[in-house]
């Protein structure tokens, strides 16, 4: 190994902002460097603050737990945009990731969201009684089931398949968007997302099929992290990720249920 | 509380804990050594963050290593 620290740090040109690879070389030390324990622990801390503000949501409903939910919806759309950056069609990043913010904004995600599945839950379940264990049990299994398949190597996320993920990942956002601007001005919701016909239900399908697969995704990014010894914030990332999309699979498994029950 | 909550209650508790302890393991080679594995690393750059700590607070040995 050189001596000059310098060359082995920033390559041989010697400037910090053209090394050909960051990833690689992220921390100096084994304590700065992030494990897959890291991430373990960091997730179940976010789904710890996650039940936390949902059982508060659920428990205290009213005109005030509504506004909470509300602020708490908006602020963890802006610090999951602030984390994850925003990629747009034929545009590129209009918010570039900055995955370095993650220890801070992972914390205020969970409980935003928390607030906000806490109240959904309560509403559905004063509904269809019995469906809020079925989507949570129905979620961890559907994640459980594609943790495995990943780490045995039994589906593998490549260029196209993320590509396609992708794809109809910012295609359901926009739809999404567009259907809450839309029921703003007229006061109805598209047919195809909130009908319980055959449509509707695969429509729901769908879109609990592309949140599975990004639970994939997340656990390739916390394994590549791991391998290519990222810093310790990345277990933040990581498991923000992770539970983010935990949460939206654990809201669409809700909608399908409700859907199938009505 | 019917049988199939029951069940789903159970089949959910176990799915939890094979979830949190799977998680803590590596992938097997079949997943990681692949010539067409995402690269994440041209998506998530740290570099930001790295310019940041290193401009805040430089290391004295880093230079140090210069001399020869």
């Amino acid at each position: 190994m050189s001596r000059h620290g310098a060359l082995n740090t920033f390559g041989r040109s010697g400037n910090p902002i053209i090394r050909s690879d960051v990833f690689t070389s992220k921390a100096s030390s084994s304590e700065d460097r992030m494990t897959l324990n890291g991430a373990v622990n960091k997730t179940g801390i976010l789904l710890f603050l996650t039940v936390l503000a949902a059982t508060i949501s659920w428990n205290f409903q009213g005109p005030f737990m509504l506004l909470v939910s509300i602020i708490g919806m908006f602020t963890a759309f802006i610090v999951g945009i602030a984390t994850f950056g925003f990629w747009f069609f034929f545009v590129g990043w209009l918010v570039k990731p900055r995955p370095y913010l993650a220890p801070k904004t992972a914390p205020i995600y969970a409980l935003g969201m928390g607030f906000l599945i806490g109240l959904i839950s309560e509403q559905m379940e004063s509904q269809f009684p019995g469906i809020v264990i079925q989507a949570v049990s129905l979620t961890f299994f559907v994640a459980a089931s594609l943790l495995l398949a990943y780490k045995t190597g039994l589906i593998k996320p490549t260029q196209n398949f993320w590509l396609i993920v992708f794809s109809a990942t910012v295609g359901i956002l926009l739809t999404y968007i567009v259907n809450i601007f839309y029921s703003m001005f007229t006061g109805a919701s598209f047919s195809f997302l909130t009908g319980n016909g055959m449509f509707g239900i695969g429509i729901s399908l769908f879109v609990v099929a592309i949140a599975s697969l990004n639970l994939v995704l997340d656990f390739d990014i916390i394994e590549q992290a791991d391998e290519q010894g990222a810093p310790k914030y990345v277990e933040w990332f990581g498991a923000m990720a992770l539970v983010a999309t935990l949460i939206w699979l654990y809201i669409e498994i809700l909608r399908l249920l409700s859907k199938l029950r009505r | 509380m019917s049988l199939s909550t029951i069940l789903t209650i159970v089949i959910g508790i176990f799915s939890f804990f094979i979830f949190f302890y799977f998680l803590r393991f590596k992938a097997s080679s079949k997943q990681t050594d692949r010539s067409d594995r995402l690269k994440w690393s041209s998506y998530f750059t740290y570099k930001d963050r790295e310019k940041n700590l290193k401009g805040k607070n430089p290391d004295p040995e880093e230079d140090a290593q210069f001399k020869d």
